[in-house]
C-alpha cells in the first residue's frame, strides 16, 4: 500500500536528499550577500583593522568568484565560520547557543499546540458567535503585538506583577553538570526538583510571549480546517455513534483538521526564530537570538561573521522544521503514500 | 393489527424550518408518522422534498442553525426528543437511533482504521449496557435495545449470531478484553457478508470500495443494536450492481436483526423491495402513507400515481417515458392551496384555494385507516394501469 516502515524510510530519506540543494542555495545566498553584493566589505568588516588584516582580506576578494565561493563553502563545512572582532571563533559560540534556543522554541511550540489548537477548535465550534470573536481578539492581539513591545511588557511589568524571574535560565548557577544545555532538561536529568521548578519559572515568560505572538496562525488554521471538516459526513456518523460532543470534536474532527495545521506549524518556525532575537535579548536567554542581537551590533560590537552564521543556522532550522512538518503530514494523513 | 404496540418513533406534526440569510422556508411541514416495532417504513420523494431533512431531524442531527424544529414532537420510545438539550442527545444516538448515510465515501473517518471505527461503536454500546456511560432512559421503562419482541430460544439456536437475546445478556455481564472486542468486530463484519474480515481490520477507508464502506457503515450502525435504524438513501451513491448487493444484504439483515427501519429513497423500486409501509413526500409534506403493496396497487394521491407511472417499464415501451409535467416548487415560493396543484391532472378550484386535508383515511369499500392520503380527491385517483 506504500505505507510500510521501509516505505517510510524511503520517504524520509528522499526528503533529506531534497535538503541538499536547498542548503547549497542558502549558502549561495549568504555568499552573494557577503562577497558579491557587499561594497568594500573589508573596510566594513574590520573598521579598526590593521593594514595587514585589511590587505589579507582584500586579497581574498580579488580571487575569481568561483574560487571565493569554494573557499567560503569549504570553510563553512569545516566549521570555520570566522570570528568576532574580539577574536572569538563563531562556530563554537553558535553551537553552544543552539540548545537554549531549541528549548525556548520547543516550549513555545508546546504552548501553541496546547493552547492555540484548542482555541481554534472553540472558534470553529462557535463560528460567528461570541466564543469565535473572543478567540479572534486574543490571537489577533498577539499577532499585532510587536515582539519587543510584548517582550518588554512581559519582562518589566508582568514579571513583577506575578513574581516570575525575567532574566537568564537559572536564579543561581546549577550545581549539576549540564549535559544538554537545556535548563529544564538538565535539571530533570540531575533529578533536582527545586532547580527544575526554577528553570521552568525562567522559561515560562519568554516562551509565553513567543507563543502569544505566533499563536495566531495555529489558531486560525485549526479554525479554518475544522470548519472544512465539521460539515463532512464522517463527523455526522461520529455523532450518530453516540459520542459526546467533545469526542466528536477532539477525536474525530480535530484528528483530520490537524493534518493541515501541522504543515502550517512548520512554517511558523521562521516566525519563532525571528522572535527569539528580541525575546532572548530582553530575557537574557543565552541562545542564538541573543547571539544574533549582539552580532548585529546590539551591544555596540558588530560581529559580521557571527551575523552571517546566524542566518545560516536559522535557515537550516527553518528547512529542518519544514522537513519535520512534511514527514508528520505524511504520517498523520493515511491517504498520503510514502514514496 | 399493531394498535396496542407502542411505536418506536411517533412523529407528530413535525415542521422543520431553515433560515438562510433573511429567507426562511419550511423543508418539512406538519409531518406525522409512526414507526411500529419491527416495521420497515420507506419514504420516497423527489430531491428537495424534505425526506432527508426528516430523516436527520429525528435524531436531531440537523445543524441548528440554520435548521430549527418549528413545531411538533418526535416521540422516541415514549419521550419527546425535541425539548432535549443538545448535550444530552448523544445518549439517544447510536444505541437508540442509528443512521446510515448516503455517501459511504465520506461517512467513515479517513484518518482511522476500520477496526478502530467499528470497535468504537461496540465500545460505546458496551459502556452503555454496563452502565459506564449514561444512556437514555425514556419514561418509567428501562431502555431496551431491541424493538421487536425478543427472539425465542429456537430462534437463538437456529441463528449462530443474533444481536439481542440471552447470549448477549451473558456477554454484557462479563468484562470485555481486547480479544472480545476484536471477535465482536469480526462478527459484525461477517454479519454484513464481508468474507475475510481479518484482512480489512487494519485498512483505512480510502483503501476500500464504496460497497465495502457501506457494508462497514451498516455493520457499525448495527453493532450498537439501535432500536431505530435510519437509512438515508444508503444505496443512491453506489453503482447499480453494488446497489443490488447492498439492498439484498439489507433485506437479509432485516430478517435477522430486529430493528425498526426508516428507509429513505428517491427510488420507488428500491423501497418496494424493502419496506413494509410507504410514505410519499412532496414539497415538505407527507401526501400519502400506507402499506407498500396497497399503494402500488392503488395510489390515493395524484402525485404518487404520477410517480408510479413514471417508473420506466421495459415491456410497455411505446418510446415515451412518462414524466410529471412542471417541476418541484421552490419551498420559499409555494403555490397557494395544495402544493401539487400546478402539476396535478385532478386539480380543481378548491385545490388552488384551500390547503388539502391532513392525511385522512380513504372512504369507500375495502378501505381502512391504514392507507391514508392528503388529497381532496383521494377517492377519484385511479389505479395505475
Amino acid at each position: 500500500m506504500g505505507r510500510s516502515p521501509s516505505d517510510l524510510a524511503i520517504f524520509i530519506g528522499k526528503r533529506l536528499l531534497q535538503l541538499i540543494p536547498v542548503l547549497v542555495g542558502i549558502i549561495l545566498l549568504t555568499f552573494i550577500v557577503t562577497h558579491v553584493a557587499a561594497v568594500d566589505p573589508c573596510a566594513r568588516w574590520y573598521p579598526k583593522g590593521s593594514p595587514a588584516t585589511i590587505a589579507h582580506c582584500q586579497a581574498q576578494f580579488s580571487a575569481p568568484i568561483l574560487t571565493q565561493f569554494w573557499n567560503y563553502f569549504s570553510q563553512l563545512l569545516r566549521g570555520n565560520w570566522g570570528a568576532s572582532q574580539l577574536g572569538q571563533p563563531v562556530f563554537p559560540a553558535i553551537i553552544a547557543a543552539v540548545p537554549a534556543t531549541l528549548e525556548l522554541v520547543l516550549a513555545s511550540l508546546f504552548l501553541m499546540i496546547v493552547i492555540g489548537i484548542p482555541l481554534g477548535v472553540i472558534a470553529a465550534q462557535y463560528a460567528g458567535r461570541w466564543g469565535d470573536h473572543l478567540v479572534r481578539v486574543f490571537y489577533l492581539s498577539g499577532w499585532a503585538t510587536p515582539t519587543y513591545v510584548g517582550a518588554v511588557i512581559a519582562a518589566v511589568f508582568l514579571a513583577k506583577a506575578i513574581g516570575l524571574p525575567s532574566s537568564g535560565t537559572f536564579s543561581s548557577p546549577p550545581p549539576f553538570p549540564q549535559y544538554t544545555h537545556m535548563s529544564v532538561i538538565d535539571a530533570l536529568i540531575a533529578g533536582n526538583i527545586p532547580y527544575t521548578i526554577d528553570a521552568l519559572e525562567h522559561l515560562i515568560l519568554p516562551a509565553s510571549v513567543l507563543a502569544f505572538i505566533n499563536m495566531g496562525i495555529a489558531t486560525r488554521m485549526t479554525r479554518a480546517s475544522m470548519l472544512e471538516v465539521l460539515p463532512l459526513d464522517f463527523v455526522k456518523s461520529a455523532r450518530m455513534k453516540g459520542l459526546s460532543n467533545f469526542g466528536v470534536l477532539y477525536k474525530h474532527a480535530l484528528r483530520n483538521a490537524l493534518i493541515t495545521t501541522t504543515t502550517v506549524l512548520g512554517v511558523t518556525a521562521g516566525g519563532l526564530l525571528a522572535g527569539t532575537v528580541v525575546i532572548e535579548e530582553v530575557f537574557a536567554w543565552p541562545g542564538i537570538g541573543e547571539y544574533a542581537f549582539e552580532a548585529l551590533g546590539g551591544g555596540g560590537q558588530p560581529n559580521f561573521d557571527g551575523a552571517i552564521a546566524v542566518v545560516v543556522v536559522f535557515a537550516i532550522a527553518v528547512v529542518l522544521a519544514n522537513l519535520i512538518a512534511d514527514i508528520l503530514y505524511g504520517v498523520l494523513d493515511p491517504r498520503v503514500e510514502w514514496r | 393489527m399493531t394498535e396496542a404496540v407502542e411505536p418506536v418513533v411517533a412523529i407528530e406534526h413535525l415542521s422543520v424550518d431553515y433560515t438562510v440569510g433573511a429567507g426562511r422556508f419550511q423543508a418539512v411541514s406538519d409531518v406525522s408518522l409512526t414507526i411500529p416495532p419491527g416495521r420497515v417504513v420507506g419514504i420516497v420523494g423527489e430531491t428537495g422534498c424534505g425526506k432527508s431533512t426528516l430523516a436527520q431531524a429525528i435524531p436531531r442531527l440537523l445543524p441548528e442553525p440554520p435548521a430549527s424544529i418549528g413545531s411538533g414532537k418526535i416521540i422516541f420510545r415514549g419521550t419527546d426528543l425535541v425539548p432535549i438539550p443538545k448535550s444530552r442527545l448523544a445518549m439517544v444516538r447510536g444505541t437508540g437511533i442509528g443512521v446510515i448515510f448516503q455517501e459511504p465515501l465520506n461517512s467513515l473517518n479517513p484518518a482511522f482504521r476500520i477496526y478502530d471505527q467499528v470497535a468504537e461503536a461496540i465500545q460505546i454500546r458496551h459502556w452503555r449496557e454496563t452502565g459506564v456511560l449514561r444512556t437514555f432512559q425514556p419514561g418509567p421503562k428501562p431502555f431496551d435495545y431491541s424493538k421487536r419482541p425478543l427472539p425465542t430460544v429456537a430462534d437463538t439456536l437456529s441463528k449462530p449470531f443474533l444481536p439481542g437475546g440471552a447470549v448477549q445478556e451473558a456477554a454484557v455481564r462479563k468484562l470485555r478484553t481486547k480479544a472480545d472486542f476484536r471477535r465482536e468486530v469480526l462478527e459484525y463484519l461477517r454479519l454484513v457478508r464481508i468474507n475475510d474480515p481479518e484482512t480489512i481490520l487494519d485498512l483505512y477507508p480510502h483503501e476500500l470500495s464504496g460497497g465495502m464502506r457501506q457494508r462497514i457503515m451498516i455493520a457499525m450502525a448495527l453493532s450498537e443494536k439501535p432500536a431505530l435504524l435510519i437509512a438515508d438513501e444508503p444505496t443512491s451513491a453506489l453503482d447499480v450492481t453494488i446497489q443490488a448487493q447492498v439492498l439484498t444484504l439489507m433485506k437479509e439483515l432485516i430478517e435477522e436483526v430486529h430493528t425498526s427501519i426508516l428507509f429513505i429513497s428517491h427510488d420507488l423500486g428500491v423501497v418496494a423491495e424493502i419496506a413494509d409501509d410507504l410514505g410519499v413526500m412532496y414539497a415538505g409534506r407527507l401526501v400519502e402513507f400506507g402499506p407498500v403493496a396497497r399503494i402500488f396497487e392503488h395510489p390515493r394521491h395524484p402525485y404518487t400515481r404520477s410517480l408510479l407511472r413514471s417508473i420506466p417499464a421495459i415491456y410497455k415501451s411505446d418510446g415515451q417515458l412518462a414524466s410529471i409535467p412542471g417541476s418541484v416548487p421552490n419551498l420559499s415560493r409555494l403555490p397557494p392551496g395544495c402544493r401539487f396543484n400546478p402539476r396535478c391532472s385532478l386539480a380543481q378550484d378548491i385545490c388552488r384555494r384551500d390547503p388539502p386535508p391532513p392525511l385522512r383515511p380513504i372512504a369507500g369499500p375495502g378501505e381502512d385507516d391504514v392507507h391514508r392520503s392528503a388529497c381532496h380527491f383521494a377517492e377519484s385517483v385511479e389505479p395505475v394501469a
